[in-house]
């Protein structure tokens, strides 16, 4: 029993650390260890159920040991601030007034990408029609609209992330990568624009390094609209 | 706070109950069974051994073998069970160099099979 409760303190602590280290990209709601414990305990008590060859009782301790683990861990949590940041992490404020803050995205190994598509779940289609946009330490996202909600018609497309030109979205902007080249260029070298989202009216939403974000008219093609 | 302090408490009383009892209680059982076998070495060595001793034996372990299941995997039981069917019949017949060797393995499987259950860092890993 010894033996069984220590191997389940060990993999458990291993997969918190490394849940941990995967950033909230892992998360759904639940608190890192939460997910842990969801995820081992129901191996734990298959396995007994399905193999006759293994005594009921391997089953029972290990999951009384999980649930020991989370009653602790529960405990220290609500210990203290240094404590829950450690084992669950802080909210992240992914999106300020300055706009995108992509080193808080890149420390919770998420991108732009997954931010647009965190922030479609909820209703925003636009990187603007936000003030504020949080990653909570559960992995959800909340976000505090701008005052005056802002009309939009037409999906923005990710033409710009980190620097790269996102060449599959260029299909639907019917533009060459020299033409976005040329609108970054007024501004900046490519290698310093962190996002440019593009939607069908020519609206750029243009965040650069270090600046805040600006909201810019590109030149579309004509007939170019979806 | 108070209910997951006692819910700590409670569910820590429980494993170390069990984790004292379950060694204790295999060792005895091991420890017993592993005597009754040197008995059965020395008779088999002695070429005195008659079919009652074996089958003295095999009643002893059916008897702990009950209880045992609740802690170690049926596999390891089943191990004995076959050991020690051998060894009666190989008894009875009185072979007497093949008997002492299944005697052997039974007294290895006697000592190894509770170290399994020993806190050590072979047994973690």
């Amino acid at each position: 029993m010894v033996v069984i409760f220590i191997r389940t303190f060990i993999i458990f602590i291993t997969l918190v650390i490394l849940i941990r280290l995967m950033g909230k990209r892992q998360i759904g709601e639940m608190q890192p260890f939460e997910l842990i414990v969801t995820l081992i305990i129901a191996d734990l008590a298959c396995i007994p159920m399905a193999d006759v060859s293994i005594p009921l009782i391997y089953g029972i301790v290990s999951i009384l040991a999980l649930f020991l683990l989370h009653q602790i861990f529960t405990l220290i949590e609500k210990s203290g601030d240094l404590a829950k940041k450690v084992l669950s992490g802080k909210p992240s404020i992914v999106i300020n007034t300055f706009g995108v803050d992509m080193v808080e995205l890149r420390s919770n190994n998420l991108g732009v990408d997954d931010l647009i598509e965190s922030m479609r779940a909820l209703g925003y289609f636009h990187l603007d029609q936000v003030d504020y946009a949080i990653f909570e330490s559960n992995g959800k996202l909340s976000a505090l609209p701008k005052k005056e909600p802002l009309e939009c018609s037409s999906l923005p497309l990710l033409v710009i992330n980190e620097g790269k030109i996102i060449n599959r979205n260029l299909e639907f902007l019917k533009a060459e990568e020299s033409k976005i080249l040329e609108f970054t260029q007024q501004k900046c070298s490519i290698k310093d624009v962190e996002v440019l989202t593009v939607d069908g009216t020519g609206k750029a939403y243009f965040k650069q390094k270090q600046k805040k974000y600006e909201i810019l008219q590109f030149p579309l093609n004509e007939g170019v609209k979806w | 706070m108070v209910k997951t302090i006692i819910s700590i408490v409670v569910v820590s009383l429980i494993l170390t109950a069990g984790i004292i009892f379950e060694n204790n209680f295999t060792q005895n059982e091991f420890e017993e069974f592993h005597q009754t076998l040197e008995v059965l070495y020395e008779k088999v060595n002695d070429k005195t051994a008659v079919e009652d001793d074996a089958y003295a034996v095999q009643n002893c372990w059916l008897n702990k073998k009950k209880y045992l299941h609740s802690f170690i995997p049926h596999t390891e039981i089943k191990e004995f069970d076959l050991w020690i069917a051998e060894s009666v019949k190989l008894i009875r017949d009185k072979k007497w160099e093949d008997a002492l060797s299944k005697v052997e393995v039974l007294l290895e499987l006697a000592e190894q099979v509770p170290k399994t259950f020993k806190l050590s860092l072979e047994n973690i890993l």
